[in-house]
Formats: structure tokens, C-alpha cells, sequence
């Protein structure tokens, strides 16, 4: 009889959230008949993780000024950031199946309606300087030691204002700035014009003077490790490139082209979430709403207060 | 207060010297620029971004993306129009009352004067909601003394009597070209009501319906702005129910290099345009 150690069994919880997270995307999106699910179940072990390991945040005070904060530049994946906070106790998970309703403030690209979005996405490449703005905020005036992180699409990186970004974020020196690259290979109609080619991802990224950090994007302990490294960098912003497939977990279709912005019909839907519903232990509590660190991931008191920078700083 | 390297040309130099620690450099990159800002608004600052306004174009999407998200961020567009004269149609601003008035929640005001910008100041920077304010190149005198208050939704009639012929609105340099107009046409023993319309969203319909009615029904509005969407068509639209005759004096061609005076005139929107209009209308 095996012994599960404590980490192992936060592994297991975090995988069996990102599980949680694809189920939601799924149902939210069939019912709701149109969403982008292939595009949440790329990132879900990313926003599991995020969510539920590395940000410090109280799901029931989304506008607490000491959390970390966290922007979906990627708007479409708007199921999976619903269904992260619903999972964390934000608010009923019955609620995810209101998405794209009139009456409904779970749109289908998140807006200020809700509390935990500080500005509407979904016109990508504009996630990056939002988070930005915040970062400064919580460098500069806040000194509160909040990091912020920043969820952007691999179709979304032609945007040049991801790179206006980019060049001033680094300038600045802006450590408490984390963004993550969600390299699928598929944009809407075709694959991104670098597909899987990390390398390149990582070459340019540093060109811009960004930690940059290559992972296996559904692999929790490479994620985990990757925010950690990100969050010991003290003179640059950190980008983590996760290398996923589009409709990871999906069966039948993941990792195929021609599902951006399709959603399952009910029979189809019915299958995919029985499969990933086999794959469930109840090691996360069956989905009681407790995340595993959960002493961790209330508001801890701030982290020590960073430098603050000057305002003409000298490329390295 | 963001910058996007024209500090030296705006004079929020001037600010990075009081409060450097509340200034921005964001170099010549207007999305990055608009974008920090609203991050920036998001965490409750009231971020200024004072950039040229047809360099505002570039940053449209985001501008937008701050109208849906309702936020408090205060974009400043100057050297607006024809009259910025020598450096030619690239660097006039001529669509920004257009584009900032499309987004419903924007609230837009045009100073013509030192004082009235000041004053608007103060009030975009009280308003909570995003903000718009076109401010012009050319050195103008001072309208306005320093007691004179200003309200976003109101306009300031500068010209009124009881003979009035017809009502003159015209906002920032198009201003004093209505003053001269006035002045011509006194001569001539025409009286016009002028207004100086200050809040181009909302607009003073109130009394721009009252000043219409007293001035016989007969409006010019003039702007150094295309046709399309600036302060004409705000004008229009609040005596859209009422009956008057309207003409609209804007910039209708593609500009051109030049002086700032020779431009007003070339491209119609001068006092003697203004002369012109008014008597073709009383013909």
C-alpha cells in the first residue's frame, strides 16, 4: 500500500481541478451555445495552478487590494476564468451555466460586470499593458508586493502592442509582472505563424528582456516551478511559454484544427465530460469548492516592499 | 500622468517636474501607453494621458476597450486641427471629437482658452468616468477670467442681445474666429449670438435649443475638425426636433502644410467664412 506524500497529493488535487475546469468550460459552453472551449482546455492545468497553488487572493473579496491579480488578455477563454473563481467559491458553479445570457454578467468575453475583471478583454493584445498598468500601480504606489499575471494566446502575440508592452515592461524592471504564453499551435483559422517553435518564442522574449521560461504546459510541477523561478527574479518581468494542445482533454478532439470558437453538441458534450468526470477521485474534496493550499492562498501579509525604481533606467 | 515622448510639446514636462514619481514615460508606443493607463485606472488612479490627438488614433481600440470598461482614465489629444499649420495633415488631429464622441460614456470637452482649460481640467479630473479634452497648438489670448466656472454639459454664450440674426457655435481656435466675425458683422449692423460650445458630450442642449429659438432659427456651427462627428454634428443633433436652418463650417478636403492663419481660411473655418455664411443665410 503506497503512502500518497502531501506533495503528491496537492499534484493530484491540482490536476483533478484542471479536470474540474475543462468539465465547466464544456458544459458552460454547450449550454450557452457558442464559447471558445478547445481555447479554455489549453490552459487549464495553467489557471489550476495559478488559481489554486501560486496566486494569493480571496475569492470572496475579488477587489482586495493586497491580491494578486489576474488578467485573461486571451478574453475568449472567458469559461475557464468563470469557472476558476466559481471553483474557488467566488460564487455557485450553477451560475456557469448562465453564461452569455442577457441577464447574465458571465459574458462572452469577461467585462467590469464582474468584480474580478479590472478591464473587459477579448480585443487581443491588450492584456499585457493592462497588466502593466497594474503592476506599476503595485510597485510604484501600493508597494504591496502583489504580483499580477498575465494569460496571452500564442495567435494573440502578433498583436504589436504585446511587444510595446514587452519592451517597456523590461525597461522598467517590472519583477512583479508574470505573463504566460498559452502556445497552442492553432489561432482561429490556421496555426500561428511559429506553431511549436519555442525557441524562437524564447529567443524573442528575451531579446525584450524577459526571463523567459519554457514548459510542458499541463504539467503542474513544471508550472509550479516556473511561478516560483519567476517569483525570485528581482530586475525583469518573467514570461512563461507553456507549450499546450488546443481541446487538451477534450476526446476526440484534441489538438485538432478547425474547433476555435466551436462548441460541443449536447451528445458529444455528454461523452467528453464522462470521460473526464472517469478521471476524478474526489481528491479535491468532489469539487467541494476548498482549494488544497488553502492556508497559503488567503491574503498572507504583504511581501517585503520592492525598490522603487527610477524612472530613467539604463538598458542592461 | 503618461507621456508619450512629446512632454516637451505638451508641457506635462511640467508635471514630471513636481511629481516625477507619478509620471510615465511610455515613448512612442500610444497603445502601450493607453493600455498602462487603464491598468492604471483599474487599481482606482486617475491616470492622464496627454498625447498629440491624431497620434490618439493608433491607441482607438484601446480607447474603445476603456469605454466598455468603464473606466476613469482621462485621455488628453492636443494639437488638434489645421491650425497646428506647418507640419501638415499628418499631425492634425481632425477625426479625434468624432472618435471620442462615439463611445457612448465619453465625456468630451474642447477649451478655446488658458483658464477654461484649466477649469476643465479640474473637472474631468472629478468626473468619474473615462474623459476626452482636445486642447489646440496656437497660443490664444484669455477669454475668460479667473473667477469664471464651467460645468461639463454647459456651454458659455459670449455674444447675446435681443437683435440676435443667427447663432454662431464654434469651440477652441474657431472661437475667436467667431469673436472677429462678430465684431465684422457689428459693423454692419448684424448681430449674432456667439457661443463657445466648451462640452462637446454631453452638449448644452438646453441652450443651444434657447439660443436657436432667439437667434431665429438660424445656426452655424464651426470647427477645426472634418465634418463628420465633431462639434457640428453634436449641435445637430440637440436641435435635431427643432425647427432651424443649419450650416455646418468644417474642414471638408484633405489639409495641407502651411501657416496656421492661411489654413483657417483655406480650409473654411475663418472669421470671414463665418462673415460669409452668415450673410448667405440672412439672403
Amino acid at each position: 500500500m503506497t503512502v500518497e506524500t502531501s506533495v503528491q497529493l496537492t499534484l493530484k488535487i491540482l490536476q483533478e481541478k484542471a479536470t474540474r475546469l475543462r468539465i465547466d468550460s464544456v458544459l458552460a459552453t454547450t449550454e450557452a451555445g457558442s464559447g471558445h472551449p478547445t481555447s479554455c482546455a489549453s490552459a487549464a492545468e495553467i489557471m489550476s495552478v495559478l488559481f489554486y497553488s501560486v496566486m494569493r487572493y480571496d475569492p470572496h473579496d475579488p477587489r482586495n487590494p493586497d491580491s494578486d491579480i489576474f488578467v485573461l488578455s486571451k478574453g475568449h477563454a472567458a469559461p475557464i476564468l468563470y469557472a476558476a473563481w466559481a471553483e474557488a467559491g467566488a460564487f455557485p458553479r450553477e451560475k456557469l451555466l448562465t453564461l452569455r445570457k442577457i441577464d447574465s454578467d458571465l459574458e462572452g468575453h469577461p467585462t467590469t460586470l464582474l468584480p474580478f475583471v479590472d478591464v473587459a478583454t477579448g480585443s487581443l493584445g491588450q492584456g499585457l499593458s493592462v497588466g502593466i498598468g497594474i503592476a506599476l500601480h503595485a510597485k510604484q504606489f501600493d508597494c504591496s508586493g502583489q504580483r499580477v499575471y498575465v494569460l496571452m494566446g500564442d495567435g494573440e502575440s502578433a498583436e504589436g502592442s504585446v511587444w510595446e508592452a514587452a519592451q517597456w515592461a523590461s525597461l522598467r524592471g517590472l519583477n512583479n509582472l508574470c505573463a504566460i504564453i498559452d502556445i497552442n499551435r492553432l489561432g482561429q483559422s490556421q496555426p500561428t505563424m511559429l506553431q511549436w517553435n519555442l525557441e524562437i518564442y524564447k529567443a524573442r522574449w528575451e531579446a525584450f528582456g524577459w526571463q523567459a521560461l519554457l514548459v510542458n504546459g499541463h504539467s503542474i510541477p513544471d508550472l509550479i516551478a516556473a511561478f516560483e523561478t519567476a517569483e525570485h527574479v528581482i530586475d525583469r518581468p518573467t514570461i512563461v511559454l507553456a507549450r499546450t494542445l488546443k481541446g487538451k482533454g477534450l476526446l476526440g478532439i484534441e489538438g485538432l484544427e478547425g474547433w476555435h470558437g466551436k462548441v460541443l453538441a449536447k451528445p458529444a458534450a455528454a461523452k467528453v465530460i464522462a470521460e473526464l468526470e472517469s478521471q476524478l477521485s474526489g481528491a479535491d474534496g468532489n469539487g467541494s469548492q476548498i482549494f488544497p493550499q488553502r492556508d497559503a492562498t488567503v491574503l498572507k501579509p504583504p511581501r517585503m516592499a520592492i525598490q522603487v525604481q527610477a524612472r530613467s533606467r539604463p538598458m542592461r | 500622468m503618461l507621456d508619450g515622448d512629446v512632454e516637451n510639446s505638451t508641457y506635462t514636462e511640467e508635471f514630471d517636474k513636481v511629481a516625477s514619481n507619478r509620471f510615465f514615460e511610455g515613448y512612442i508606443a500610444e497603445q502601450n501607453i493607453i493600455g498602462m493607463a487603464m491598468g492604471l485606472a483599474a487599481r482606482g488612479n486617475v491616470p492622464f494621458a496627454a498625447l498629440f490627438s491624431c497620434f490618439l488614433t493608433r491607441a482607438y481600440d484601446f480607447i474603445r476597450l476603456a469605454a466598455i470598461s468603464k473606466l476613469n482614465i482621462k485621455i488628453i489629444g492636443t494639437h488638434c486641427g489645421v491650425s497646428i499649420g506647418e507640419d501638415g495633415p499628418t499631425q492634425m488631429g481632425l477625426e479625434d471629437l468624432a472618435i471620442s464622441c462615439a463611445e457612448p460614456n465619453f465625456t468630451v470637452l474642447y477649451p478655446a482658452d488658458a483658464t477654461s482649460a484649466w477649469n476643465a481640467t479640474t473637472l474631468i479630473a472629478e468626473h468619474s468616468g473615462p474623459c476626452y479634452l482636445r486642447i489646440g497648438r496656437p497660443k490664444s489670448p484669455i477669454l475668460y477670467g479667473p473667477d469664471e466656472r464651467f460645468a461639463i454639459g454647459k456651454c458659455k454664450v459670449l455674444r447675446k442681445s435681443r437683435e440676435d440674426k443667427v447663432l454662431v457655435v464654434a469651440g477652441g481656435v474657431t472661437v475667436f474666429e467667431a469673436l472677429a466675425a462678430y465684431e465684422q458683422l457689428q459693423k454692419e449692423a448684424i448681430s449674432i449670438r456667439v457661443i463657445d460650445l466648451f462640452s462637446v458630450q454631453p452638449v448644452d442642449r438646453d441652450e443651444l435649443i434657447a439660443s436657436a429659438r432667439a437667434a431665429g432659427g438660424i445656426v452655424i456651427t464651426v470647427e477645426d475638425h472634418y465634418a463628420h462627428g465633431g462639434l457640428g454634428d453634436a449641435v445637430l443633433w440637440a436641435l435635431a426636433e427643432e425647427r432651424v436652418r443649419a450650416y455646418k463650417l468644417a474642414v471638408r478636403e484633405i489639409p495641407h502644410s502651411g501657416k496656421p492663419k492661411e489654413l483657417i481660411e483655406k480650409f473654411g473655418i475663418s472669421s470671414g467664412h463665418i462673415v460669409n455664411a452668415v450673410k448667405s443665410a440672412l439672403a
